[in-house]
């Protein structure tokens, strides 16, 4: 299906990115005290150039808010967390923000997003095919902006990102996060050993 | 006489990590389907004892494979292995009849005392 990664390698990031988003699901129920459904992580590896398409496709034509993470260690790069701005006062809701936001209020909302579904999904990955990664401070790409906007790929040293798209759904209300893990070229080869590793221990 | 069990999941790489988590000399045939109207499809035919069941699959999911199992009388045993570890999700398909809920990834060990536990493995 793609350059970067074989089908059983694939196969398998879409696994162990599910039992991260379980967890993520785990955590977000807590936090929401909401049973939360959740759909099956759909993941691809696209070219780079193709990502504000791709973000456009996962949300039409509408503002979105966007948030980023970068991560290091057993392999690097960086997670983004677009979510459309009708769904923003939804998910600050569900974190117990009440009435009319503030800017600072609406940004942490978004990086309690991409630190919580982030550090599940990449943090799961990496937790179980043993590989040691840490994360810095996430920061906000911007508020209500243009979901072409999102992501410019003549800024990025990159060819190929990793996308995986997610919904969570709660009860009377659907509030549909989408997760992108851009990966720099050499990065995708790091992961795709790391999956082969895990393989054989099957 | 080896237990007949169905391995239910859309993931290739999880049916395979069930697999790899059952203990290694247990006397066993092992069927698998890959969401849960083959699931269904399998178990109607007769002879399934023990079912390990995940949640978030497509054409039928394990709450909706659970809803018919139980129309259908509940023939068989079912342990559900899911990555969805709310425990709103544990709850839920333990009233729908399945007797145990184990976390993913599933851990052998934690397998084989549930396993121990309902007297399936001895």
């Amino acid at each position: 299906m793609n350059k970067g990664l074989s089908e059983d390698q694939t196969d398998a990031l879409q696994e162990l990115a599910n039992i991260g988003m379980g967890q993520a699901g785990d955590s977000l129920a807590r936090i929401w005290k909401e049973f939360v459904h959740l759909s099956i992580p759909k993941i691809a590896i696209v070219d780079a150039s193709r990502l504000p398409a791709l973000i456009h496709g996962f949300v039409g034509d509408t503002a979105v808010s966007a948030s980023r993470q970068a991560f290091h260690g057993g392999f690097r790069g960086e997670v983004l967390v677009v979510v459309s701005a009708k769904d923003r006062n939804g998910l600050a809701n569900l974190m117990g923000y009440e009435g009319q936001l503030d800017s600072v209020e609406r940004e942490e909302v978004l990086l309690d997003i991409v630190n919580l579904l982030g550090g599940a999904c990449v943090g799961g990955i990496a937790q179980q095919v043993n590989a040691e990664i840490g994360f810095s401070a996430p920061s906000l790409i911007g508020e209500d902006i243009d979901p072409l906007d999102v992501i410019h790929p003549d800024q990025l040293a990159i060819d190929k990102a990793l996308s995986l798209e997610v919904c969570f759904q709660v009860e009377n209300r659907s509030l549909t996060a989408h997760l992108v893990i851009l990966l720099p070229n050499n990065e995708v080869g790091a992961l795709a050993e790391l999956l082969d590793q895990f393989l054989c221990t099957l | 006489m080896p237990v007949s069990v169905l391995i239910v999941d859309d993931s290739p790489i999880a049916r395979k990590m069930m697999r790899r988590s059952l203990p290694p000399d247990w006397d066993i045939t092992i069927q698998e389907a890959v969401d849960g109207a083959q699931a269904i499809d399998i178990y109607r035919k007769g002879g399934v004892e023990l079912m390990f069941l995940d949640l978030t699959m497509p054409n039928i999911d394990g709450y909706g494979v659970l809803e018919i199992l139980q129309a259908e009388g509940l023939n068989c045993i079912v342990i559900v292995v899911s990555a969805d570890v709310q425990p709103q999700a544990r709850a839920r398909v333990l009233a729908m009849g399945a007797i145990a809920f184990i976390p993913k990834p599933v851990n052998p060990e934690g397998l084989q005392e549930v396993l121990r536990q309902y007297g399936i493995l001895v």
